[in-house]
């Protein structure tokens, strides 16, 4: 199955091929994992940014979010393979087309939503110190120890600007 | 008393300063502009800027040969007010309709950056100069205060030709990237020695209350930690208990400083049924470190780079 799957992100099987890979995703939590994997490790190779550790949490909401846009396809799939036997070359290919634009909608989202937190300095400290494996966020912290240390030792700055607030 | 030392800090300046990295000159300027900032009478603004955030603040200060007074009016967003009387803040918080009144020590405040004693100074930084460039319509001069080693941040200061102040200042990590700046955007030197001016503006219809204070001194060693490793350049300078609410045994609170940079390490027993915190992290120019040592819960909060809260966290030594 994940074999199949990784196959799949490669575009080595037709996705006309592919649909009840597609309907197991929708209903195996573990292959949806391993779909997300497999295009972590393609983006990484690639080199891609990298992805924040909310990324695939997302992605799956977003796709969770859109089950319409699979399912009339993959029922439309079925329906076409069995009115054609070998479905023709063209008509093939413009299923393949709409369950490829299908996908990359969803992926977009994901994109979109990585570029916020992309933006976000402070998300991409965490995500490179996690890489590391050193634990990081300022919030593990309260916030009345940084409130005491400006009280108590000010820096040039403190007097004039408001205690930082840590991101979120 | 510290302000006879000014007097003979003037007198230090025409004396030769031997044997640091960077020459006499470049020496004599930086200690001139320590002092020029407490002795001079000036007006201006200013701009602060530490990450995202940017305040502009007016500044006003007198020295009438005995005392010192300043008062620095933040000009964005909440009007907050920071009176310096001879290095005793106070500072006026406006803070949910009411003026909360706050007690601070004065240290390392702009334009008065520096310590009038540049020793700890001299140790742990090396100095050399750069260009002419202006700034706030006056001439400066560039020096790079630069630190010797990993252990605290680096500066580069413009100081005004004519008069040796301090009009811009810019905090450096390893990176040379900025974690912090102060500049003059407009000064003038004043005159008149009038001080109806050095109080906050009063809002008569909120109401002022003290801040509320949860520490007391303390000085004792205590029997269930030591102290064993610290930076090098890093001093305690002071040392206190903190009620905190919630917690069942006050935190010991000591602060160390090389003259420039102060870190805060946090001391307190580890509570039943709360994780203990182990991590470090770095927001702007503030590291954190925190984690465990013995039975303690140890955390470190400082203006200095991430390695150096983590040594001054792991010269705390659990004592059985």
């Amino acid at each position: 199955m994940t074999e199949q799957l990784s196959a799949l992100a490669d575009n080595e099987i037709e996705l006309a091929d592919a649909e009840h890979l597609l309907a197991s995703m929708q209903a195996n939590s573990p292959a949806a994992e391993a779909w997300s994997r497999y295009h972590l490790i393609g983006d990484v190779m690639r080199g891609t940014p990298t992805l924040s550790a909310d990324f695939k949490a997302n992605l799956m909401a977003k796709i969770d979010m859109e089950p319409t846009v699979l399912a009339p396809n993959a029922a439309w799939l079925k329906s076409a393979a069995k009115a054609d036997g070998n479905a023709s070359k063209s008509g093939g290919q413009q299923i393949a087309w709409s369950m490829a634009a299908s996908f990359a909608a969803v992926l977009v989202v994901g994109f979109m939503v990585l570029q916020a937190q992309v933006a976000d300095p402070s998300l991409n400290a965490n995500v490179a110190a996690v890489e590391a494996g050193i634990p990081t966020n300022a919030e593990f912290i309260p916030a009345e120890y940084l409130t005491a240390h400006q009280s108590s030792a000010p820096s040039s700055t403190s007097y004039y600007i408001q205690p930082a607030s840590y991101p979120n | 008393m510290l302000f006879k030392r000014f007097l003979s800090l003037v007198a230090l300046m025409i004396l030769s300063v031997s044997g640091q990295a960077g020459s006499t000159d470049q020496w004599q300027t930086l200690q001139k502009m320590a002092v020029a900032a407490h002795v001079l009478n000036y007006q201006g603004i200013f701009v602060c800027q530490t990450g995202a955030q940017s305040k502009s603040v007016e500044i006003k200060h007198i020295y009438n040969g005995h005392d010192e007074f300043a008062r620095n009016v933040v000009l964005d967003g909440s009007p907050r007010e920071v009176l310096n009387q001879s290095g005793d803040v106070v500072i006026y918080n406006p803070k949910n309709e009411k003026i909360v009144i706050e007690k601070r020590r004065g240290q390392n405040m702009f334009p008065a950056i520096l310590p009038t004693d540049l020793d700890s100074i001299k140790a742990n930084y090396t100095l050399k100069a750069g260009e002419i460039e202006r700034v706030a319509d006056r001439q400066a001069q560039i020096l790079f205060l630069e630190s010797k080693d990993n252990l605290r941040y680096s500066y580069k200061f413009w100081v005004d030709s004519e008069y040796g102040l301090l009009l811009k200042s810019v905090m450096l990590n390893n990176r040379n990237e900025a974690l912090d700046s102060m500049a003059f955007t407009q000064l003038t030197l004043i005159k008149s020695m009038e001080l109806d001016w050095f109080k906050p503006k009063i809002d008569g219809k909120k109401a002022y209350v003290m801040e509320d204070v949860n520490t007391i001194a303390d000085k004792q060693d205590s029997p269930h930690w030591r102290l064993k490793g610290l930076p090098e350049g890093f001093v305690k300078v002071d040392q206190m208990m903190r009620a905190v609410k919630g917690k069942t045994w006050p935190v010991t609170h000591l602060i160390f400083s090389d003259g420039l940079a102060s870190v805060s390490l946090f001391i307190e027993p580890l509570e039943n049924g709360i994780k203990p915190r182990n991590g470090r992290s770095l927001v702007g120019n503030t590291s954190f470190y925190a984690n465990v040592a013995g039975n303690l819960q140890i955390t470190v909060v400082g203006e200095v780079p991430e390695v150096t809260v983590a040594k001054i966290a792991n010269a705390v030594v659990f004592v059985k």
